[in-house]
């Protein structure tokens, strides 16, 4: 295995850049980016990176980077991008264009808190707003996962049955801005791995047509419909394409939700990002004091695994959520779809919890008092902050 | 699993010295994990970062909370808090200049081993980073590879990785040599559990109020900044004490009457000063280092011959002062006492006040107007004057028993001479002094039309009697100096006018003989070089054997120097600048000026007659009226001042009498400045103008004007240090918070 140092960062510009090359023979590549923390790595290492055909476009915004990325996916071109927090905001109304066009771009989202008040710490409450987007969502929890499921982003974007856009997310700083030893592809997989990037309604001068034109309801409804289906192909195409990752790569990157100690558990956690890698300690833990909880992560939020989560669930009393993110009036948003994927399904305690909004440390003993305050309750309440002197 | 965490500030590399030693675990097969915790970026704000190596696949997230080791990048973050939750046992890595032996002793790291390295000096030596921001990581990661019994093949290996070559690897060795361990660490026993602590939020969203909540930005601040007003190097330098910046502040408002006030709060002689003084303000003047000195002297003058101010004396005091002698000090002395209430009587051997103002300096340097306007200042205030008294020592003790105070203010009335092999005086009148040659001079006592004349000396009455023959008709006039142009005491704005006016200086040149040749005379002068330094510090003119040469000439006028002529004072008595002559006398006797003092301008004597004014004052009152010298620490220097905010803008120069009018006349060479427009180039340094550049600066608004203050708002400032970047004259500073 050849092991490098490499940040969060490094590891998803590394695969976007590889991706992009491995479309050399084809249309090539094309990245519109702009900087921001802590996404801004990425756009050091695409821009340094040697692309025999392909481009990296130096824009004024993140809106005209998503519409140089727009742009060159209707041409037929590989695009990804990168962004965080505010600057995913002021790209939104691109965001949404990529998808209804049902371009196949892959965009790094590095989850950052949105501001104000300004904060650089992680957050997925940036890329969540976008949650109704269309877009795939992959929620990775360490450099290796991002490294991979990059990779895995492109295959499932271009797949025929999919052609959706892909946000590959990571937790700003604790996974964007730490070193830690990761098996990076190379190109010669990179080239294995992805096919050449078909997008069977590129522009093409010699038919000329108009996309994004005005559509009256009936065929806007259709549009929709469409969407709909295609989204829907997700967890199996995704199946299917990491299966054929384990081939090429050698070793497995991680699906639409991971379970742990979920088996014969009466209680299971929920948490998505590098919280679950703290839950996952707790879990063994208090295992080992003959507390039998489990936990699951969540990997990829759209299109939400509820079939899974339904399976999984199905034998627990109480369901606790971790979530890094809120909305206003409600409360943690993975909580909600969790909420709505039980729903009628057996009446269980699903109660949220709200740590680390903001970007807090959350640390073992945060988790220990999640774990103690779903143990004594009869009833779900509302949401309960954690990391605050109350 | 080893977990270090490291303290440091922004720009340090803190964080990279983390990824570096993790690369270099890497490279001795162990996983790692590397990161920092960031911040508002800004160099100097506290800065952690964390480190872990385990044979063992890495997967937590958190940061770290009870580390092994602490590597403490900044020795002023030393702290409770950095020392939170460190595992007893485990090493504190500092970077300092002193010994472990030195934090050793203190409780709260009792239970840790202490190791130090002054990776600063390190870094500078390489050049690694700036010199205010030395980038310190390449030698602390020599030194924590070290202690934690890593390979130095290893790390430096590792800095490729990085690009990090030469000095850094130089730096690494050199630490990994130099890294001082504690001698005699704590034992195991003697351990203490130390405390851990998590940020947590406040609970502070107490209602619904609508607004965000206040986030109090100043807790994040480890610097603030502060205001205070610093010393002008002008005002530091006067010897008269003037408030230099003060009055060109004034005079920048078009206010040339506040001037003249601010002025004569500490010397009564502003049109003299204007005129004569050799102008020290203005060779310390930092606007040297961008055009050229602001021309402090011309603004003094403009200042003193148009300004109108009524000065008045404060309510009478009981005692009363005799003065001796009627030149800058005494004058000086008189006004300061004067104005304090006292009665004060001056004895003058001439018949008029003024000294060697009036008798030795040239009118076509001071005016006699000009003169007689600042002395009428001083009469005014009700100052006797006794004419035509010499006092000597018996006249001196005569005044003890009248007056309850005497001051000795004589001057330098010896004057220095060279045997040239012909008595002064004897000759014709053809060799004699320059002060008496100045006498004369404007007596028109003396005729010198057609001679050839060789003044010597290097002085102001050197260059003043050359200058003066000139006028007077003088064929040819010479100067032979026995130093170079650098060492000469005299004005060097003079010296350039002589020059100018066609009076030719021998330098390196010292007179030996006269000699009478029928009418003429031969003056022999032997040639010099410059050899060690002397007391005074300028080098020492030493004779270059067998260089003689002769200067015929009609007249010689020796300028070299004056001494105090102490037989008047008590016998046994010494003057001190602390105290007055007590003993064998009936009332103390103060000396002031030249005869205390021997320090030749009329600025030094100004300043000297007040210092020994308020020091009778404070005697007799009991009322301390001056300030302390401030510490020349707080004066503010060139480097200080940020050039950068302002426009280049020529100085001001005083018109001057052209050449052809100078022949035969005693008009004043320098006409005056036309306006005040010059004080406008006063940088102000260190004492604030409002000239509000912080305050429209400041990123957060923390910063207001309270009338002449500027008003921090610390709960808001997170100590950027904007304000003091655009603070162009250094009263703005951090402090820390």
């Amino acid at each position: 295995m050849n092991m490098q140092l490499a940040t969060g960062n490094q590891a998803a510009g590394h695969s976007m850049s590889i991706a992009g090359e491995a479309n050399r023979h084809a249309r090539g590549s094309i990245s519109g980016i702009y900087p921001i923390t802590p996404q801004t790595e990425i756009v050091e290492y695409v821009a340094k990176f040697p692309f025999s055909k392909g481009r990296v476009i130096p824009v004024e915004s993140e809106h005209s980077a998503m519409g140089v990325c727009i742009g060159a996916s209707l041409n037929g071109a590989r695009a990804f991008t990168a962004s965080s927090s505010n600057g995913l905001a002021y790209m939104a109304e691109n965001v949404m264009v990529a998808a209804f066009y049902r371009l196949p771009i892959v965009m790094a989202a590095v989850n950052r808190t949105l501001g104000p008040p300004w904060n650089i710490w992680a957050d997925q409450g940036d890329s969540l707003m976008f949650r109704d987007f269309a877009w795939v969502q992959l929620y990775c929890d360490s450099n290796q996962d991002v490294a991979d499921t990059t990779l895995l982003a492109f295959r499932l974007a271009e797949d025929p049955r999919v052609l959706l856009p892909v946000m590959v997310c990571m937790d700003a700083f604790i996974v964007s801005h730490t070193s830690m030893e990761i098996e990076l592809a190379s190109q010669e997989q990179a080239d294995r791995y992805l096919p050449p990037c078909e997008i069977p309604h590129h522009l093409d001068p010699a038919h000329p047509v108009t996309v994004g034109g005005m559509a009256f309801p009936q065929e806007t409804l259709t549009h929709r419909m469409d969407l709909d289906q295609a989204i829907r192909q997700v967890p199996a195409v995704l199946e299917e394409h990491r299966a054929h990752f384990n081939e090429v790569f050698g070793r497995e990157v991680s699906g639409a939700v991971s379970a742990y100690r979920t088996e014969d558990a009466d209680q299971i956690f929920i948490a998505s990002g590098t919280i679950s890698l703290t839950l996952k300690d707790v879990v063994d833990e208090r295992r080992q004091k003959g507390e039998k909880i489990g936990m699951i992560r969540i990997k990829m939020f759209r299109p939400f695994p509820t079939a899974e989560i339904a399976r999984l669930c199905r034998n627990v009393e109480k369901i606790g959520v971790l979530d890094r993110n809120y909305s206003a009036g409600t409360g943690g948003i993975f909580w909600q779809e969790i909420r709505a994927a039980l729903q009628g399904r057996g009446g269980h305690l699903v109660q949220g919890y709200l740590t680390g909004v903001g970007g807090g440390d959350v640390v073992p003993d945060a988790v220990r008092e999640v774990v103690a305050d779903l143990k004594q309750r009869t009833e779900a309440g509302d949401p309960v902050w954690k990391g605050i002197d109350q | 699993m080893i977990e270090i965490r490291i303290h440091g500030r922004g720009g340090q590399g803190g964080v990279t010295l983390a990824k570096l030693i993790a690369a270099a675990e890497h490279r001795e097969g162990r996983s790692v994990q590397a990161f920092g915790i960031y911040a508002a970026e800004r160099s100097g704000a506290p800065v952690q970062a964390f480190l872990r190596a385990d044979e063992e696949p890495i997967h937590n997230p958190n940061q770290i909370y009870e580390p092994d080791h602490l590597i403490v990048l900044d020795p002023t973050l030393i702290s409770p808090v950095i020392l939170s939750g460190l595992k007893p046992g485990g090493w504190i890595l500092l970077n300092c200049e002193t010994t472990p032996e030195h934090y050793a002793g203190q409780e709260r790291v009792n239970s840790f081993r202490i190791a130090t390295i002054d990776a600063t000096s390190i870094a500078v030596k390489h050049g690694l980073g700036s010199r205010t921001v030395p980038i310190v990581n390449t030698a602390l990661a020599g030194a924590a590879a070290r202690l934690l019994g890593m390979n130095l093949e290893s790390v430096v290996a590792a800095f490729e990785d990085f690009g990090f070559h030469g000095g850094n690897q130089l730096a690494a060795r050199e630490a990994w040599d130099e890294v001082r361990v504690q001698k005699d660490p704590p034992k195991p026993g003697e351990f203490k559990k130390q405390e851990i602590s998590h940020a947590r939020g406040h609970a502070f969203i107490g209602g619904n109020e609508g607004a965000p909540p206040a986030i109090h930005t100043g807790q994040w601040a480890n610097q603030q900044p502060a205001w205070e007003n610093a010393t002008p190097p002008c005002n530091f330098i006067c010897p008269a004490g003037n408030d230099v910046q003060g009055f060109l502040a004034a005079l920048t408002e078009e206010d040339v009457d506040g001037a003249l006030e601010i002025l004569l709060q500490t010397s009564p002689l502003p049109s003299v000063c204007g005129r004569v003084c050799p102008g020290f303000c203005m060779m310390q003047c930092n606007r040297s280092e961008l055009e050229g000195p602001v021309n402090v002297r011309g603004l003094e003058r403009y200042a003193g011959d148009h300004g109108e101010v009524q000065v008045t004396a404060a309510a009478g005091r009981p005692e009363q002062v005799a003065v001796i002698g009627a030149g800058p000090a005494g004058l000086s002395g008189a006004y300061h006492l004067a104005r304090l209430g006292y009665g004060v009587t001056i004895y003058e051997a001439g018949s008029e006040l003024g000294g060697l103002m009036r008798t030795g300096i040239p009118e076509y340097r001071l005016p006699r107007a000009a003169l007689d306007r600042d002395i009428e200042r001083i009469t005014r205030l009700g100052v006797k004057t006794v004419f035509n008294r010499r006092i000597d020592h018996r006249a001196l003790e005569e005044l003890t028993h009248e007056y309850d105070a005497v001051m000795a203010a004589t001057g330098l009335q010896r004057l220095t001479s060279i045997d040239l092999g012909l008595d002064l005086g004897t000759d014709q009148g053809r060799v004699l002094q320059g002060i008496e040659f100045l006498d004369k001079a404007r007596c028109s006592a003396v005729e010198v039309t057609g001679e050839d004349v060789v003044v010597v000396g290097g002085g102001n009455t050197a260059i003043d009697a050359a200058r003066s023959a000139l006028r007077l008709g003088a064929n040819e006039v010479r100067i032979i100096y026995r130093r170079t142009r650098d060492e000469m005491p005299a004005i060097p704005e003079e010296v350039d006018d002589a020059i100018d006016e066609g009076i030719q200086i021998d330098f390196l040149c010292s007179p030996v003989r006269i000699t009478r040749e029928g009418e003429k005379r031969q003056l022999s002068c032997q040639r010099m070089e410059l050899g060690e330094p002397d007391e005074s510090g300028r080098r020492r003119p030493v004779v270059i054997p067998g260089a003689e040469f002769e200067i015929p000439c009609d007249r010689v006028i020796l300028a070299v120097g004056q001494a105090a002529d102490l037989s008047l004072l008590p016998e046994g008595a010494e003057l001190s600048e602390d105290h007055p002559v007590e003993e064998t006398v009936d009332a103390p006797v103060y000396g002031a000026g030249d005869l205390l003092t021997n320090e030749g301008t009329v600025t030094a004597a100004i300043g000297c007659g007040r210092d020994m004014a308020l020091m009778l004052h404070e005697r007799f009152s009991g009322e301390k009226r001056y300030a302390d010298p401030p510490d020349e620490a707080t004066v503010v220097r060139a480097d200080q001042v940020r050039f950068q905010h302002f426009e280049m803008q020529h100085r001001h120069d005083e018109k001057v009498l052209p050449f052809e009018r100078r022949s035969g006349s005693f008009d004043e060479v320098r006409q005056g400045l036309e306006g005040v427009d010059e004080a406008r180039r006063c940088l102000s340094c260190g004492v604030c103008n409002s000239c509000d550049r912080c305050v429209t600066y400041c990123p957060d608004g923390v910063l207001k004007r309270v009338g002449k203050e500027i008003v921090f708002d610390y709960d808001y400032c997170k100590g950027c240090g904007v304000c003091v970047s655009e603070c162009s004259r250094a009263v703005i500073y951090m402090k820390t918070a």
